[in-house]
């Protein structure tokens, strides 16, 4: 949504930010109405990346907005300290740091276990503000006598007393604090942001370390509730108590979702709308006290009914005039992808990652005595495994043979109760899934883990990102176009997996079988050496499926795979060895002529539920 | 004051607040464990059964009355929320299930706030438990001694229902394992209303007989809500038995530390709650299944 | 939160000066044309160009002080209708009023602050901005207070203090810009402390409940300042925060303290609450109760629980047969509302009554004269007898009222609920001007 024609955003803000003055007071807006909506929508910025982008919902950023708040009031105040701007910035990183404590005990879970710590946290900071700290916050009676910025130029002192005089200053505080804003979603980072609140799991898989970007999210909001915070103060000339409590979160929450999540302007507009109503339902109307009820009833429906907020309401109904004529166009214009196309394009194997230990030269994969209880259920049993570089190996069984624990087990996504997992000569047994995928190894999911809110290339770049940038890095300020290779990996996974027309559709509108293919270009985004595919075929039409599996043969060139499918005659024309699985053990190793006249597995299969061998 | 005398009474008024606690905690905890939906108007509902208990008070004068009014009142709203919103939201993000209670609760709020203005309402206890009682070691208001026992029968109640009932069974197998739950046949949609509207009782039910206590504002849901977080994370999300110790050891922090410092009780709480979330994630009774 | 809202709108000349601001990067207000002399400061001349004056007023209406608050609003409201049409009673205290202030009528906006500091500070800076309001005033906590001190200084217009008890209202969080009538915790302490020592005896023990917030720790403060000097020494202080929804906790501990008697400073409904809880933990049983800051309707709130309380306060309504000038209030509030005012009302009506006297004596509305005005410090008529305020500190010496809590046998109608034991002239009570670190800043 908002990668659009580069700086169009920015200009846009700073020409309405610099009209507002002029055009807002005969909309009944007071200058102080406008400033406080700014210190509110800067509030939300920080929140918006952490809720919109992120996913995560926090109803404890009173306890940033506070700290900030404070800390500058109290240097301004109290400890004689001249320099506002100094002392908003020195609250904004009391707050960010803050913030990365608090973040280190809150993202130790997610979802409503998240939401009740933070909205705990903020009560401990309420608390703590009033006793503990009440010599340095004034405890019941805040921090009065906050001054007002002046800058002095040398030649003349700019001093920004009041009314649209202040609003010059926060408005510039605001700029600055969108251009910012743009830029962190706008880089890797805010990609895997955006990632992570799709799906954190398939985040995680591709190799990205999703608690340090979560945790980035999290100071970042904290950091931009810490300067808003200190800029209350300056506006009001006093640091008030209420700053801390819950209803200063909660009013942020519903601002952000009336206005519009993942928006970054959502927040603004929701303070807008509660601050007009607030004024307009009030004095207007005369409602006195019923004006929050009214609040109360329209951010429900708004809830229930537009999920994206107002900001998203227009942007789908500008969406649902657009798609029209788009519509029309792609009637004439594009076709849907062709079964030639794969032959078409032959694409060159996309090389994998450099080998870590060029000199090692055994089995890319050895597992032994791998074991995986349940309770009292064992899934599988002391398997001993073992495959060769640039090996194509197929895994078959009935179903519950404890094929796909044996996948989880070898990606390290469960730990196995007992035995061993050495890649490429390392033990990786205990490690991290996103370790293993970032050393190399990694699986396409037997059921579908796309990232659903993004387009198809933007979820192979946020594959690609985990292999260019490594499990984590800070780069907040690099664009995605500023990351070497990103684009010509993409563009080549794109090609691979048959997708280049479908690049920019959003994963929703892809058809299964695309989907398929995206699942497995997720994967191979990543240029792993060792590429474990869990029934890349299930569900797909036999059309679907020969087109797979030339898909497959084609990337199968300079890279070792291990695939589980049930569908043995497009598996045995695709591999050069078998594993059989039963109950959880290895039944046998062998070549797919082998296993195709063994007895063992006949009886296997005939005995199991299916008997597909026998087609 | 750090006396003997002093910390036995502390204790016994920390198993009064505790007590409240818990009740209002299991309602929170068996509709998230069985519906996966944290109520966050469940402050409200708190509120709610204190107001509509008022108003049957005021009008019939029997405490009595007030008590099964407020109580089958609140189950009844809450019923109706599970029916007309709630239902629509389950197979939404935990988000929305977040933001569209937590903007029912300020509905809630508010509005009785436009009815009753914000002004405190006070219901008197029954004559029955009107007065002191002298408990030998302290002197204790009648009426909160006799909360402790009908909050104590109330949790009775609640255990028969969920240990000994059919539906109780189903409750807590939903806790365990939701998907086995859809797939043994049972109409799940049933027994989520029935759940949401029985924790919204005990909610309702603990308001009223609360009222008493305390002078009735609007807002005065919103502490206890977030106490509630604090005893349901302690005890561990989804566990009946969880928010009974839960609500218990919260109730004696606050009461204890109060002996030392009033000010550090809720900062001693929630540095509970942060020492519970290292040691043990999923609260001190808690199951693995829901997150 | 605000009731009466003036038709808002930004007028022209803020606008151009915006516009010169934004273009020219100078923010320096640009000084209007008009045809007075005096500079323009705050919202002086523009607030009193018309015809009208405005004040911005913002009293707890919700939240713990709401039942105080509402009586203080009815004072101002009163006094304002007396300004206005120029009433006998507030030409006793200004005489050169004849109607309004200067000839201006004064117009009023309302808002609810509900006793927090935040809320009272953003209706007050709307008003300033949106109504140019020459003057605010707003009080029942001590916090909302010293906030709008600091508003008022900020911001350059005047601050004339409702109820507040706080020893920094006036001391270190005094301005140059606030002016405070009312008694607070230094002279209730002076006044009150000598009388329990008589009644109570030396060397006893006490036990206080104290609110969380500025006026709650100085009070508090004074009071065992004062008594320690008769040996008294404290048992427990219980330091709740405001609104607390149960005090049990709190009075365990004085109950098992044992202390001889409890001073409650808590304020408004926390202090009903909290007096009432204190009776169903047996503690009044325990100890004597004490109100050293005088809560409006308390009596009537706790059902008598204040029978045989001691108390200081700034007015009480039977003085009348002593003052004339309460009377005259006294028939005059209680016909327009029903009931007997309370101090607050009264603390509200005459902090009004010497502002206008001020603006009167100034001959102007430009702050930095009227502030001048009232640091000639000359002798003042007030509902208590002669007053005045003091220069160094904004300060108004007066006396203050010791009450003492009726039986209800002796009640002569409804609202007697105490008897006054003594009247203390204020000179004796007050702390030298410097002693709480008074500054109050610049005049412009």
């Amino acid at each position: 949504m908002l990668k659009q024609r580069p700086f169009l955003i920015e200009t846009l803000t700073a020409i309405g930010l610099t009209a507002a003055p002029f055009v807002l007071p005969h909309l009944g807006f007071a200058p102080n109405t406008v400033n406080r909506i700014l210190v509110w929508g800067l509030f939300g910025l920080g929140f918006d990346i952490l809720f919109g982008f992120t996913g995560l919902l926090s109803f404890g950023q009173s306890a940033f907005y506070g700290t900030g708040g404070f800390v500058a009031a109290y240097l301004l105040t109290r400890a004689g300290f001249g320099n506002v701007l100094g002392a908003l910035v020195i609250g904004m990183i009391a707050a960010a740091a803050t913030g990365y404590l608090i973040g280190l005990i809150a993202l130790r879970r997610t979802g409503i276990y998240f939401a009740m710590i933070t909205v705990a946290i903020a009560e401990v900071f309420f608390f703590v503000e009033f006793n503990p700290l009440s010599d340095f916050t004034g405890g019941e009676n805040g921090l009065p006598g906050v001054p007002t910025p002046s800058f002095n130029l040398g030649f003349t002192t700019l001093h920004f007393t009041n009314g649209w005089s202040l609003y010059q200053f926060i408005a510039l505080c605001y700029f600055i604090g969108v251009i910012i804003a743009l830029t962190i979603v706008r880089s890797p980072v805010g990609a895997i942001l955006s990632a992570i609140r799709d799906n954190p799991l398939r985040a995680t898989a591709v190799g990205h370390n999703i608690h340090g970007y979560k945790l980035t999210a999290f100071v970042i909001a904290a950091a931009y509730a810490g300067f808003a915070g200190g800029l209350l103060g300056v506006l009001q000339a006093f640091m008030p108590p209420d700053a801390f409590t819950f209803d200063t979160s909660g009013q942020l929450v519903m601002q952000t979702a009336i206005g519009g999540r993942g928006t970054l302007f959502g927040p603004l507009v929701g303070a807008t709308v509660w601050l007009f109503l607030q004024d307009f339902l009030q004095s207007a109307l005369g409602l006195g006290a019923a004006w929050k009820l009214v609040l109360g009833v329209v951010f429900v429906l708004l809830v229930c009914f537009l999920r994206g907020g107002i900001i998203g309401g227009i942007a789908d109904l500008y969406r649902l005039i657009a798609g029209k004529r788009r519509r029309t166009e792609a009637e004439t214009g594009q076709e849907p992808p062709d079964v030639e196309d794969a032959r078409q394009i032959p694409p060159a194997p996309m090389h994998a990652k450099e080998v870590a230990h060029p000199a090692y030269s055994g089995p890319i994969l050895k597992a032994t005595g791998l074991t995986k209880r349940y309770g009292g259920l064992v899934a599988n049993s002391d398997i001993d495994f073992s495959v060769n570089q640039g090996e194509l190996r197929g895994i078959i069984g009935p179903n519950g043979a404890g094929k796909s624990t044996f996948f989880k087990m070898l990606t390290c996504e469960i730990a196995p109760t007992s035995g061993r997992i050495v890649f490429e000569g390392r033990d990786i047994t205990g490690l991290k899934v996103t370790e293993v995928c970032q050393l190399g190894l990694t699986k396409s999911y037997q059921v579908n883990q796309l990232f659903t809110g993004l387009t198809v290339r933007q979820n192979l770049t946020i594959a690609a990102l985990a292999e260019l940038r490594g499990k984590f890095r800070l780069d907040l300020f690099r664009t995605l176009s500023g990351v070497k290779g990103l684009t010509e990996q993409v563009e080549h996974t794109l090609a691979l997996v048959n997708l280049n027309r479908r690049a920019d559709t959003p994963v929703a509108e892809l058809a299964y079988g695309e989907k398929r293919r995206l699942e497995i270009g997720l994967a191979l985004a990543t240029s792993p050496r060792l590429l474990l595919l869990d029934e890349p075929l299930a569900g797909m039409s036999p059309r679907e499926r020969v087109e797979t599996v030339k898909l497959l043969k084609s990337i199968a060139r300079g890279r070792t795979m291990i695939i589980i499918d049930h569908d043995m005659d497009s598996l045995f024309e695709l591999v050069e060895r078998v594993t059989v699985l039963q109950e959880g053990k290895v039944l046998l190793h062998g070549t797919p002529e082998e296993i195709r006249t063994n007895a063992a597995v006949q009886e296997a299969y005939l005995g199991g539920v299916h008997g597909e061998i026998a087609a | 004051m750090i006396s003997w005398p002093n910390l036995v009474s502390q204790l016994f008024n920390g198993l009064a607040l505790g007590a409240l606690l818990a009740l209002i905690s299991s309602g929170l905890t068996i509709i998230y464990g069985t519906l996966g939906v944290l109520n966050l108007a469940h402050g409200a509902m708190f509120m709610i059964g204190g107001y509509a208990g008022f108003v049957t008070y005021q009008y019939t004068e029997s405490f009595l009355l007030a008590v099964i009014a407020g109580s089958l009142f609140v189950m009844l709203l809450g019923v109706a929320m599970e029916r007309v919103i709630i239902r629509h939201f389950y197979h939404r993000p935990h988000e929305d299930q977040l933001l569209v209670t937590f903007g029912l609760g300020i509905c809630f709020v508010e509005l009785v706030r436009l009815v009753f203005s914000s002004q405190s309402q006070l219901v008197p206890p029954p004559a029955l438990f009107q007065g002191i009682t002298n408990l030998g070691f302290m002197f204790y208001p009648t009426y909160r001694l006799a909360v402790v026992g009908i909050v104590a029968v109330a949790l009775g109640a609640l255990f028969l229902v969920l240990y000994r009932t059919r539906l109780g069974m189903i409750v807590r197998a939903g806790i365990e394992d939701s998907v086995m739950v859809d797939s043994l046949g049972i109409n799940v949609y049933r027994v989520f209303m029935v759940v949401f509207g029985i924790g919204a009782m005990a909610a309702g039910f603990a308001g009223i007989v609360n009222a008493p206590v305390v002078s009735l504002t609007p807002g005065i849901g919103d502490d206890i809500l977030v106490q509630t977080f604090v005893v349901v994370v302690i005890g561990g999300v989804g566990s009946f038995p969880g928010a009974i110790l839960g609500g218990l050891i919260a109730g004696e922090i606050i009461s204890v530390t109060s002996m030392f410092n009033p000010g550090y009780a809720y900062v001693m709480l929630f540095a509970a709650m942060t020492l519970v979330l290292v040691v043990r994630p999923h609260g001190l009774l808690g199951v693995q299944g829901r997150e | 939160m605000t009731d009466n809202l003036i038709r808002r709108g930004l007028s022209r000349r803020s606008l151009l000066q915006t516009t010169a601001g934004l273009i020219g990067g100078s923010v320096l207000p640009a000084m209007p044309a008009f045809a007075e002399d005096k500079p323009a400061i705050g919202t002086y001349p523009a607030g009193v160009s018309g015809s009208t004056a405005f004040i911005g007023i913002s009293v707890p209406r919700t939240g713990t002080y709401a039942v105080q608050g509402e009586d203080e609003l009815k004072g101002y409201q009163l006094a304002i209708e007396h300004i206005n049409s120029g009433h006998d009673l507030i030409k006793k205290i200004s005489p050169k009023t004849s109607k309004g202030v200067l000839g201006k009528e004064l117009k009023f906006g309302v808002a609810d602050s509900a006793a927090k500091p935040n809320e009272a500070v953003q209706a007050q800076q709307r008003f300033i901005s949106e109504n140019k309001a020459i003057m605010i005033t707003g009080g029942t906590s001590s916090a909302v207070a010293v906030a709008l001190n600091k508003l008022a200084q900020r911001e350059h217009v005047l601050f004339v203090c409702g109820i507040s008890g706080s020893n920094d209202t006036t001391g270190k969080d005094c301005v140059r810009y606030g002016f405070r009538q009312n008694f607070f915790g230094q002279t209730a302490a002076a006044a009150i402390g000598p009388v329990m020592v008589r009644e109570f005896g030396k060397n006893k023990k006490a036990a206080y409940l104290t609110p969380d917030y500025t006026y709650g720790h100085t009070v508090t403060k004074s009071m065992q300042d004062f008594l320690a000097t008769a040996g008294w020494t404290t048992v427990t202080n219980q330091v709740a925060p405001l609104g607390a929804p149960d005090y049990s906790s709190y009075l365990l501990n004085v109950a098992n303290s044992g202390a001889d008697v409890l001073i409650n400073v808590n304020w408004g409904h926390d202090a009903v609450l909290s007096t009432q809880q204190a009776k169903q933990f047996g503690v009044l049983d325990k100890m004597k109760l004490v109100v050293p800051y005088q809560v409006p309707f308390i009596a009537r709130e706790t059902g008598g629980l204040m029978q045989g309380v001691y108390a200081a306060t700034d007015y009480w309504w039977t003085i009348e047969d002593k003052f004339p000038l309460a009377k005259m209030f006294n028939e005059a509030f209680e016909k327009k509302y029903g009931y007997k005012p309370e101090w607050g009302a009264e603390n509200a009506y005459v902090s009004f009554a010497h502002w206008a006297r001020m603006c009167e004596e100034a001959g102007s509305f430009s702050p930095p004269d009227v502030i001048k005005a009232y640091e000639k410090g000359e002798t003042l008529p007030s509902l208590v007898g002669d007053v005045h305020y003091r220069p160094e500190d904004h300060q108004c010496v007066r006396p203050v009222i010791i009450v003492k809590g009726k039986q209800q046998k002796d009640m002569k109608n409804k609202e007697d609920w105490y008897d006054v034991v003594e009247i203390v002239p204020g000179e004796g009570l007050m702390q030298k001007p410097d002693a709480f670190g008074c500054h109050p800043g610049d005049y412009s």
